[in-house]
């Protein structure tokens, strides 16, 4: 049997590495239709990435500090740890060989992508309209590099993300009449 | 159900059906469609999504060779600034520079190599067959007779041309339609070289142009509007040298309008003029003699006022008054160019101003040579018209052009001689009509996207590097040559092989020479200084005598002189595909998308003309029709046209629009070796008319507080704190009462975002800096994605840009035009303004920051915010310019690659006005925030401000009182426009300072 090294990517921002009986254990995920979210190309896990590897929000999202738009790692960025981690190797799923098997087989198809230099499409969950301007370096700048489960929700204990928060201009208007910060118009309408 | 329907379409329904019929047609706004989000392969390491980089690099519009920046976001080029490295604009950035961008994302671009075929007409071929077959053309017309026809190229691409040339057997012709051959024809009769000097405006003391329109087209417009403005402006701290600018030519140009005075020597005398000024400055010894003055005076002694003032058509007193106050100046400059100097004796009009200069001291020290302008060195027209005759002969084999598109500008003569020309290749990357009569199409790249350099001049290498990918499959000409000319290799390794020479020897420690070529690419350049050279007065000058022009009728009846002049925005015709050019009015006329013929409105009322009537001009080349404008500022025995208009092919908003002036020009070469642009010429009525698309609503200010304009000596004496144009709207004794009311009502309207100290945003915009050329309304639509309407909805008066020019004729005792003021109009951002209260959704509204928002999404479309706005700067989009396909379409593909992704685009049926960069002022906010800082004084630039060659307009916090636009707001020349009206506008106007007291202005 060939032993697959799993590599725990960096962590950062001071996160203590747990041990494997003390991490949070995302599920197998035996039926995604029951999933709330839209039906990805690749079924990327969150609750695997985020939650159990404690993967920061900003090691794939990495202009969100920085930049209005918080980006959308490169099939580089997924490649770093992918190249080597075939998946399908974390505790309470090693013994399942069908949910290992269903796992390995979307690493493949992320494997296939960068082989066939064919990025994956993914489906936009969060968008706003045109006519708003939202600044997530702000937002960050505010709520700390650990606000993005303000308003993305739980989104480490999340198998397929969905979106959480209406995304309406109330919603918005609540938290920041909530916060006591600008709710005049021309900042976020030009 | 609540909020089932949203309130626009709840308003559309109601008038169409009724409040009791209204259908529920969908619950809330409508869905956006879902959006894919595709990652890159490998994240590029300098492109971070939403923030912007930008790249360095040279424009080529024309030849003066200014630096840009290229902002570049997510890969696409969204907007041109000028690079502050670069001694040539400084940072500023003239029109066509802006409109750069439409070159590289222009819908008609040829996308991949063409080969005519069989047919007759153009079919798709791949790049290897094209090449190949150039390389089998090559090959056969070698011996026969291989000319490579270029624009003004003194560059490593020009190099490698010559160099392969050389090579096959072959030669370069530079051709540019405004060549400057009279000047340095005249530069050579007068000093022995045919170079082109600099010119120092900004230490001129007194600057006299004869027809020279250096803030237009002459030479680097951007370079001399910036040192112009330094002279001429009216700064507080050199309020005692304010120099006058006096303009000598037979119509105003953009330059003409912002002189002091205007004398309107008869067309062809303007060299008299020079020298008789001259002969008063020598004889009188109105200033140190040069030394070897006792040459001049034989040459001189025939032109004293007395005998020449009725030949030139103005009083001897003018003219020695003028010859006094050049020469007693200590610092005058006199350039001569333009329309003064494209006659058959323009060359020795050029020699008689350099005399001019020199009995006044300013050669080597205001004009001084060396610096070798790249602009003069392109061939001269006898080149061209050589050129011509050979292939007319049949003596061409083989032509190749590249960045020139001489069928348009030599109509008739030269598409006749193509004709007889074996084969003929094209590099450009448009269909222009010298393309359209090609056999073979290599498709260059942009400048935007490809590697090179030029050197506008000695000592300055201007580098060019692609900032971004190709937008098709078209090739660098440069990688094209090198392969022909069997180098290895691309062009981008070649060229920064030159690069790596370039680095100066003995000036501190040698760097690595990839360093030294990294860090000049970001500075775009290697700037040195120009050496200079001392020159002396050629040893024979006895063809320094400018011969008067004929006004003889012609054989065909032509009795009128008509002055063809090159257009400020569209030039030779380069820039007639661009919408944003073609929507830009004409600083002068105020015309757009079409050409004109001006006429004095005496001669019109001679004819019965009124303007918009067409005028049919035929000269013994060639005729065409031209709508007449009648304007006060042209001569009344003069008509002018501008070039610009009239191609047969090009693209969509060029073709077959208006008229081409340069038909109406021979081919003849004049004695000096040019082009003569001035032509005698019938002039009859055809009946037609035409409306004709301006945007001048009235010529003449009447008083009615938009411009203020002061005498300098009146200027001179106002001291700070003074404000002479103050305008109290409440009368003494209810001052006290409506202030304390005033006081009120503000501490009720101090709550929540309004509470507090914020910033109040404010421009202040200098009248005396202002020359009228527009930079800042090319800026303003490339920033703020302004659509272009196109001319039938300019002419319902629909266009949309956010901040337009107005002019006023200056006009002297006898009503007669001595320039005009410019004033830009935009949004005032009014404290008190008349546009917010009368909005039903508040949509328009007041922010904590003292802007005057307008959020699109509230606007429904009542345009009562427009009706109430005073100033009539608010813009309505009466259809959907954005729609993919649609009829007004603006921005048809790939032109909409070029908006700014922070910039709204707006839909049919909402305001917009100008934001004072709204989108800039967040940035500037969010990024101090992010840097735990406040904004700083200087952080924040709005379009407009940052590409003003004269540094006209300033922004800034009006609440920070040691900001520069607080101060300038506290100048007592500042204003407001229509002050009365108390709307308290956010933008304080400097007035205009006149150099010598005009009597009235409108």
């Amino acid at each position: 049997m060939v032993l697959i090294l799993a590599l725990p990517p960096a962590v950062v921002y001071g996160q203590q590495a747990t041990t494997a009986s003390q991490r949070y254990q995302a599920p197998i995920v035996k039926d995604s239709g029951d999933l709330k979210g839209p039906r990805q190309p690749i079924f990327f896990r969150h609750d695997i990435h985020a939650g159990e590897y404690k993967v920061p929000c900003m090691y794939c999202h990495y202009s969100a500090a920085v930049s209005t738009e918080p980006g959308i790692p490169s099939l580089q960025t997924c490649m770093g740890c992918h190249l080597y981690v075939a998946g399908g190797s974390r505790t309470g799923v090693k013994s399942d060989t069908a949910a290992v098997r269903a796992e390995r087989a979307q690493v493949q198809l992320l494997r296939t992508s960068a082989r066939d230099r064919k990025p994956p499409e993914w489906t936009r969950i969060h968008a706003v309209p045109g006519f708003v301007h939202f600044p997530h370096m702000r937002h960050i700048k505010a709520l700390g590099t650990n606000g993005c489960a303000n308003c993305h929700g739980d989104v480490q204990n999340m198998a397929q993300v969905y979106q959480v928060s209406s995304l309406t201009m109330g919603w918005c208007v609540r938290c920041h009449v909530q916060r006591k910060v600008s709710r005049d118009c021309s900042v976020c309408h030009y | 159900m609540t909020d089932s329907i949203d309130r626009r379409r709840f308003l559309k329904v109601l008038g169409v059906t009724g409040a009791g019929a209204a259908t529920v047609s969908a619950c809330g706004i409508g869905p956006e469609p879902t959006e894919r989000l595709i990652p890159y392969l490998v994240q590029p390491e300098d492109q971070i999504p939403g923030t912007a980089t930008y790249y360095a690099t040279t424009c080529r519009e024309c030849a003066a060779g200014c630096g840009v920046q290229v902002r570049v976001r997510e890969g696409r080029a969204v907007k041109l600034e000028g690079n502050p490295d670069s001694p040539i604009n400084r940072g500023r950035l003239c029109s066509r520079g802006q409109a750069a961008l439409q070159g590289l994302y222009n819908p008609d671009r040829v996308p991949h190599p063409m080969v005519r075929n069989a047919g007759g007409t153009f079919e798709a071929i791949d790049w290897d067959g094209a090449i190949q077959r150039l390389r089998a053309k090559v090959a056969e017309a070698r011996g026969k007779g291989i000319v490579f026809v270029t624009g003004a190229e003194v560059s490593s691409f020009g190099d490698l041309v010559d160099e392969w040339l050389k090579q096959i057997g072959g030669r370069r012709l530079s051709y540019e339609p405004f060549g400057f051959d009279a000047l340095r024809a005249g530069n050579r009769l007068a000093f022995g070289t045919a170079s082109l000097p600099s010119y120092d405006f900004a230490n001129a003391k007194y600057v006299l142009s004869f027809g020279a329109d250096f803030l237009d087209t002459w030479l680097s417009p951007v370079e001399f509007q910036n040192g112009f403005t330094q002279a001429h402006a009216f700064d507080g701290a050199r309020s005692a040298s304010m120099a006058k600018f006096v303009y000598v030519g037979p119509r105003l140009s953009l330059t003409g309008m912002n002189a002091d005075e205007w004398v309107a020597a008869r067309p062809g005398t303007e060299g008299t003029l020079a020298l008789a000024m001259a002969q008063v400055i020598v004889s009188r010894h109105l200033a140190r003699q040069p030394a070897d003055a006792s040459r001049l005076v034989g040459l001189l002694s025939g032109y004293a006022p007395s005998a020449v003032a009725d030949a030139i058509g103005i009083e001897q007193d003018v003219i020695v008054r003028l010859a006094r106050e050049f020469a007693s100046s200590g610092g005058g400059l006199a350039v001569a160019g333009g329309m003064a100097t494209q006659y058959a004796n323009g060359a020795a009009i050029v020699a008689a101003v350099n005399i001019l200069n020199y009995v006044a001291g300013s050669v080597g020290s205001l004009v001084t040579f060396g610096a070798d302008m790249a602009v003069g060195s392109a061939g001269t027209f006898a080149d061209a018209e050589a050129l011509r005759a050979d292939m007319a002969a049949g003596r061409v084999a083989l032509l190749l052009v590249h960045g020139a598109n001489p069928a348009h500008s030599l109509p008739g003569a030269f598409q006749q001689a193509l004709g007889k020309v074996a084969y003929k290749v094209s590099f450009s990357s448009y269909m222009d009509e010298t393309t359209a009569a090609c056999d073979l199409v290599l498709p260059d790249h942009h400048p935007l996207e490809q590697w090179g350099d030029s050197r506008p001049r000695a000592g300055v290498t201007a580098f060019q590097q692609p900032v971004v990918q190709p937008v098709f499959d078209t090739r660098q000409t440069s990688d094209v040559v090198l392969q022909l000319a069997g180098h290895s290799g691309t062009f981008k390794d070649y060229v920064q092989g030159k690069w790596r020479g370039l680095q100066p020897r003995g000036r501190g420690p040698a760097v690595a020479a990839d360093k030294f070529v990294f860090d000049a690419l970001a500075k775009g350049g290697v700037y040195g200084e120009a050496p200079t050279r001392a020159v002396r007065l050629a040893n024979d000058l006895s063809a320094i005598v400018p011969p008067l022009l004929s006004e003889e009728r012609g054989s065909g009846g032509e009795d009128q002189t008509v002055v063809v002049f090159p257009h400020p925005v569209l030039h030779d015709g380069r820039g007639a595909n661009k919408p944003w050019l073609q929507e830009l009015p004409d600083p002068v006329s105020k015309i757009a998308w079409h050409s004109w013929v001006e006429v004095h409105p005496d001669t019109a009322a001679k004819w019965g003309l009124a303007t918009g009537d067409f005028l049919a001009l035929k000269s013994p080349f060639g005729r065409q029709e031209f709508p007449a404008w009648l304007t006060r500022s042209i001569r009344p025995d003069v008509l002018a046209v501008p070039t610009g208009q009239g191609h047969t092919a090009y693209g969509r908003y060029a073709q077959d629009r208006s008229a081409n002036a340069f038909e109406l020009l021979g081919v003849q070469v004049n004695g000096y070796g040019g082009r003569t642009f001035v032509v005698r010429a019938s002039a009859t009525k055809t009946g037609a008319h035409r409306q004709i698309v301006t945007t001048e609503g009235s010529p003449r200010e009447r008083g009615r507080g938009t411009v203020e304009v002061l005498g300098i000596a009146r200027a001179q004496s106002l001291r700070p704190g003074q404000a002479p144009f103050h305008h109290e709207e409440t009368p003494e004794y209810a001052s006290a009462a409506v202030e304390w009311w005033a006081e009120r009502q503000h501490e009720k309207a101090e709550i929540g975002d309004y509470k507090g100290e914020q910033p109040r945003w404010g421009l202040a915009i200098d009248l005396a800096k202002c020359t009228g050329c527009a930079a800042c309304v090319t800026a303003c639509y490339a920033e703020n994605n302004i659509a272009t309407v196109g001319e039938d909805l300019m002419e319902r008066g629909r266009e949309m840009s956010w901040l337009r020019l107005e002019r006023y004729w200056l006009t002297d005792a006898q009503g007669e035009p001595q320039g005009a003021v410019n004033s830009p109009m935009l949004c005032q951002q009014c404290g008190n303004a008349p546009c917010e209260p009368v909005c039903p959704v508040y949509a328009a509204y007041h922010t904590p920051d003292g802007l005057n928002g307008q959020v699109y999404n509230r606007c429904v479309g009542t345009r009562y915010c427009s009706n109430n706005c005073p100033y009539k700067v608010r813009y309505f989009n009466w259809y959907n310019y954005a729609e993919r396909g649609g009829k007004y379409e603006a921005f048809p593909e790939p032109l909409s690659m070029l908006l700014n992704p922070d910039v709204t685009v707006r839909e049919k049926g909402v305001m917009e006005k100008c934001t004072f960069c709204v989108q800039r002022i967040r940035g500037a906010q969010n990024q101090a925030r992010l840097e735990d800082r406040g904004v700083r004084d200087g952080d924040i630039v709005t379009a407009c401000q940052q590409t003003c060659p004269s540094d006209a307009i300033v922004f800034g916090d009006l609440n920070d009182r040691r900001s520069r636009v607080s101060q300038l707001a506290g100048n007592p020349r500042g204003y407001h426009v229509l002050a009365g009206l108390n709307t308290k506008p956010a933008i304080t106007y400097l007035a205009r300072v006149v150099a010598q007291d005009t009597p009235s202005h409108g």
